[in-house]
């Protein structure tokens, strides 16, 4: 092992487990499997009945979505990924400066982001669009030769 | 090489940085493989929260994933979010079996690390197969289409005419901002998950043939799987904020 540069002694290369903490590692993983494997049907029938059900775009449906999210993400990085097993220092050394990066980059565009303008300053939006959107909102369809998608249009006329 | 029983074992913090040693308990490879998968979050994250800018700004015109993603193989409906909810199984699926492989390399069992690499190659492979067929449905659109005002280059003047699927431009399901996120997005982290299988399957073949065995330790599985699982993460995330929200 000479010819690598990482035998280094005391770290461990895991190449002596055996048949017993094979089975309970496994164990762990399936369980793990099956928890983000609920949490995405769980997701998807919810998102499926979203529509139907005027929840769409409801603020506590996006809390949901995101923690559910953040959830998943957490379960893969500390058991697929095994960070959850690391020595602390070195799960602070990941983690750390990925958080405290994005809260920034979150909290800077949650506070500034407002200086960009709403709906009055948007460039590029072809006038066709807007005024297919508007005529939705208002209830009524923009009209035989305004092909809008049908299932949006069918969607959108009941709000 | 002495192996401790639990490589969590406590350090005497003290001694930990005086050298000689890996004060993370980490091989060199496997630190540096997380040092980068910590910049590339970096990258991915700077994506999701400019797309969540973009997306919060064009709020009022932004369509909805529902009536875009609705369809799925050999079926003649419209099924919404079902095609994406297969995608998403495959990868957590192939996600699980990599981790089986990492698992089955810590007994030294090349056997089952060349069952669950093969099945974890199957799994992205089939995912970077499903991405590009969503791709297709979406450049190529619906039947119906939308009116748009397309730019005639020839003429340099806009044009009325009905309009279907998408490019970076112009865009049938609404602003063309969803179609430039959509690919740059979903682009970014299909050509990941292609490399993640070219990789794979580079690793795939040195285990078949021992070249690992002979070292003593998979490791080096655990370092694409490392990577592989990085793939999967990213997805969790778009899929949410591109399908779900």
């Amino acid at each position: 092992m000479s010819e690598f540069h990482d035998n280094y002694p005391h770290y461990e290369t895991m190449s002596n487990h055996d048949e017993d903490y094979g089975k309970k590692a496994r164990r762990t993983l399936w369980n793990v499997f099956w928890i983000m494997l609920a949490i995405t049907i769980f997701e998807l029938v919810v998102g499926f009945l979203a529509p139907s059900k005027g929840w769409s775009g409801t603020w506590w449906l996006k809390t949901l979505f995101i923690s559910l999210t953040v959830v998943k993400a957490a379960a893969i990085v500390l058991w697929f990924m095994h960070l959850g097993h690391e020595v602390k220092v070195f799960k602070y050394t990941i983690l750390m400066p990925y958080l405290i990066f994005m809260f920034y980059l979150i909290f800077i565009i949650l506070t500034e982001g407002t200086y960009s303008g709403g709906q009055s300053k948007m460039t590029r939006v072809d006038a066709i669009f807007v005024e297919q959107q508007n005529a939705l909102k208002h209830g009524h369809h923009g009209g035989g030769e305004s092909s809008e998608h049908h299932e949006a249009g069918a969607e959108e006329a009941h709000h | 090489m002495a192996h401790t029983a639990e490589h969590t074992a406590e350090i005497d913090v003290k001694e930990a940085w005086n050298g000689g040693q890996s004060p993370f308990r980490l091989s060199y490879g496997k630190m540096f493989m997380w040092f980068f998968l910590v910049s590339d979050a970096l990258t991915f994250g700077g994506l999701l929260v400019s797309y969540g800018f973009i997306r919060h700004k064009y709020a009022d015109v932004w369509p909805k994933a529902e009536h875009v993603f609705t369809h799925f193989p050999f079926v003649e409906q419209h099924i919404p979010l079902a095609y994406v909810g297969l995608m998403t199984f495959i990868l957590i699926m192939s996600s699980v079996t990599m981790v089986l492989a990492v698992e089955a390399g810590h007994r030294m069992d090349k056997k089952g690390v060349i069952l669950w690499m093969f099945w974890t190659i199957v799994g992205g492979a089939m995912f970077v197969g499903s991405q590009a067929w969503e791709w297709y449905h979406f450049i190529v659109g619906t039947d119906a289409g939308a009116l748009r005002n397309v730019w005639d280059p020839a003429t340099g003047a806009y044009v009325k005419q009905i309009w279907h699927g998408a490019n970076m431009i112009t865009n049938e399901y609404g602003v063309p901002q969803f179609a430039n996120y959509f690919f740059f997005i979903t682009g970014f982290h299909g050509t990941h998950v292609f490399s993640g299988v070219v990789l794979n399957l580079i690793i795939f073949l040195n285990v078949i043939k021992g070249t690992y065995a002979r070292r003593g330790h998979y490791e080096m599985v655990e370092k694409v799987g490392l990577y592989w699982h990085f793939v999967d993460l990213v997805w969790v995330f778009v899929f949410t904020f591109f399908y779900l929200l």
